[in-house]
């Protein structure tokens, strides 16, 4: 049952990808014009190597042409060459990779351990004072551009506390450039960016885990629970939270996209080495192989996510079944 | 077609129930806005949008009277003005007034979030519609286009097409709304699904009325609470995303002034000028933070079930 239901899901995503990928080449291809990538390296060029260099990256010929290419060597792993550099596609992915993992993984984590409690708090204080207080935070979370939160943290914590010759936080990089890359120096790096996007998470998580928190708790088993002389600690932490956590799987599978495409804004305002720059930067360069090789890590992202959100959804709550 | 006296005939028992009830029929829609106007909350976040949009509709008359400067006006002796009475909000790199480029700007973040809400809930209500309403194959196709648009990691989606429709207002909204409709269509198809299930479609269908008209006049009323929620819910999102973009140099270009460009510079005068960052984000906070309060009082009054 489950491994059709996941063979199912698995064609249906092969689907997805190849449509994304196509999308994507076709939209480079008609807004590429006459450019060549990789060009502005060498003004020298004459126009017949810049014919031969088109040549070379097989834009000569049609987009589809090019397409089912790319779709052969990516099926025998090979992800080619970046038309801007030369270097292989795939470590330039497995070079970023390590970094917006590190981002994303401390923002997601820390995004949990301060949503459930505050969520838990709202549920069981609700309509309190401190309730309406999380309620007004978590609606200002929402509201902020991310970009704009990050450039405010880099104005106070960077650049006014280095002006009044206080200690402060580097505002750009995953570490210092010189004697840099130590432990302590990529925390220091990271405090910021991961800020930004935690603040972000928390907001959202925190509201969702009040209302899962709620519901569970008018259920018939928590009064069963309370009638039989439980202690409430434990009526709320054992029976309570654990049902209320189980839809939060959902939203953080859902967040596995956000790996490219959510925390690239913070990620620009940082100067963060991550995937999500590289895409945005390769791509405003027209440099085919990079893109394609990101789009496609990204979709694989997207779809895992949510595969994964599904079966562990199914995992902790045996009341779900697949069909 | 329907002839007019078997329209008559089905709208009488309807007509019996009103007159035999005690008191006068409410509504749906009465009762709605009775539950919008008791939420002061939201109310004042919506007069609040209102407020906006008229500034942002009359800008050169505010600019006129209350600032006396033009947008792209620049002022080389003025640079970096502080914030105080010749400048209210500061002045830029070339001396241009902040406050009244803001102004200017709310034209731009406010009719690009609009139009984008208004693009994408029709294209979306078309597909969701007809993919909930056909079934099988079509149903197939659509959806497995809309798991593709949304599967795309919106970005690339921005960077390329804004580089093949050289942003402007109108193609800036395409673009977002080419990523946002994928939702609606979702949103709308679930609806239509248990709605389609309902006695007075089968009626509807029995006395002959075609596709068409099920949909448009049986089909639609039923799904817009959810469209209305789902606009208001939308618009502070899409001036955050318009934002971004501007910010990025993918959205409106510069001199015309937006919200969000006007903080893609504001980072290399950090040192002196730290103002500059500071307003446009705080006026994109105020406005994103109006819209999702009234966006959650219209969800509240309309589908009081989502009520959170």
């Amino acid at each position: 049952m489950l491994v059709r239901y996941v063979a199912r899901r698995f064609l249906a995503s092969l689907v997805v990808v190849l449509g994304v990928t196509l999308i994507t080449l076709i939209l480079m291809d008609r807004t590429r014009g006459t450019y060549v990538p990789g060009i502005d390296l060498n003004p020298a060029l004459r126009p017949e190597d810049i014919e031969h260099l088109r040549e070379n990256l097989g834009l000569d010929r049609p987009f589809y042409v090019w397409y089912l290419t790319w779709l052969g060597s990516v099926l025998h792993g090979d992800f080619g060459h970046s038309m801007i550099d030369g270097s292989p596609v795939l470590s330039h992915i497995l070079d970023r990779l390590p970094n917006t993992l590190e981002l994303t993984a401390t923002a997601i984590v820390i995004g949990v351990l301060v949503a459930v409690p505050l969520g838990v708090i709202g549920a069981l204080r609700r309509g309190s004072k401190t309730d309406h207080a999380l309620t007004v935070t978590s609606v200002a979370g929402f509201a902020v551009p991310q970009f704009w939160m990050g450039l405010m943290l880099i104005l106070i914590f960077s650049v006014t506390l280095e002006q009044n010759g206080l200690p402060w936080l580097p505002s750009s990089g995953a570490y210092s450039a010189f004697n840099g890359g130590d432990f302590l120096d990529r925390v220091e790096h990271l405090i910021l960016p991961a800020t930004v996007l935690s603040f972000f998470y928390t907001s959202q998580w925190s509201r969702f885990i009040r209302s899962s928190m709620l519901e569970v708790l008018s259920q018939d088993y928590i009064r069963t629970a309370r009638a039989k002389g439980m202690s409430e600690r434990r009526v709320v932490y054992l029976h309570g939270l654990r049902n209320a956590l189980i839809p939060l799987i959902t939203l953080i599978g859902l967040e596995l996209p956000g790996l490219v495409s959510g925390g690239l804004v913070v990620e620009v305002v940082f100067g963060w080495p991550g995937i999500g720059k590289l895409a945005f930067e390769r791509a405003l360069q027209y440099d085919y192989t990079t893109v394609m090789g990101v789009t496609f890590f990204a979709t694989l992202l997207v779809i895992a996510g949510n595969l994964l959100a599904d079966l562990l959804y199914g995992a902790l709550d045996p009341r779900i079944r697949y069909g | 077609m329907i002839g007019p006296s078997r329209v008559a005939e089905l709208d009488m028992p309807a007509a019996g129930v009103e007159t035999a009830a005690a008191r006068p029929a409410q509504s749906y829609w009465n009762q709605s806005w009775e539950r919008l106007r008791a939420n002061r909350l939201g109310m004042a976040a919506g007069v609040l949008i209102l407020v906006l949009a008229v500034i942002a509709v009359l800008a050169p008359v505010f600019s006129a009277v209350l600032t006396h400067y033009q947008p792209q006006t620049i002022n080389l002796d003025q640079t970096f003005a502080r914030p105080g009475a010749t400048h209210l909000l500061g002045s830029d790199e070339l001396g241009r007034d902040s406050l009244t480029r803001l102004i200017w700007g709310a034209r731009v973040s406010l009719g690009v979030a609009f139009l984008t809400v208004a693009l994408a809930l029709t294209v979306g209500t078309t597909v969701g519609m007809v993919a909930g309403y056909y079934g099988g194959w079509i149903d197939d196709v659509l959806m497995r286009l809309v798991d593709t648009v949304l599967a795309i990691p919106a970005i690339f989606l921005f960077i390329l097409m804004s580089i093949l429709f050289r942003p402007n207002a109108v193609t800036l909204a395409a673009i977002v709304a080419s990523v946002g409709w994928g939702s609606v269509a979702r949103l709308v198809r679930g609806e239509v699904l248990s709605v389609k299930q309902r006695d007075f479609i089968l009626a509807t269908r029995s006395i002959g009325a075609r596709d068409s008209r099920l949909m448009v006049r049986h089909l639609l009323p039923n799904v817009l609470p959810v469209l209305i929620v789902a606009a208001s819910l939308g618009v502070g999102q899409i001036i955050l995303i318009e934002a971004a973009l501007d910010f990025l140099g993918l959205g409106i270009q510069p001199p015309t002034p937006s919200w969000g460009n006007m903080l893609t510079n504001a980072q290399s005068y950090f040192f002196h000028s730290g103002f500059l960052v500071a307003f446009p984000g705080i006026t994109i906070f105020v406005t994103v933070l109006a819209s999702n309060i009234f966006g959650n009082g219209v969800r509240d009054a309309f589908d009081p079930r989502l009520k959170g």
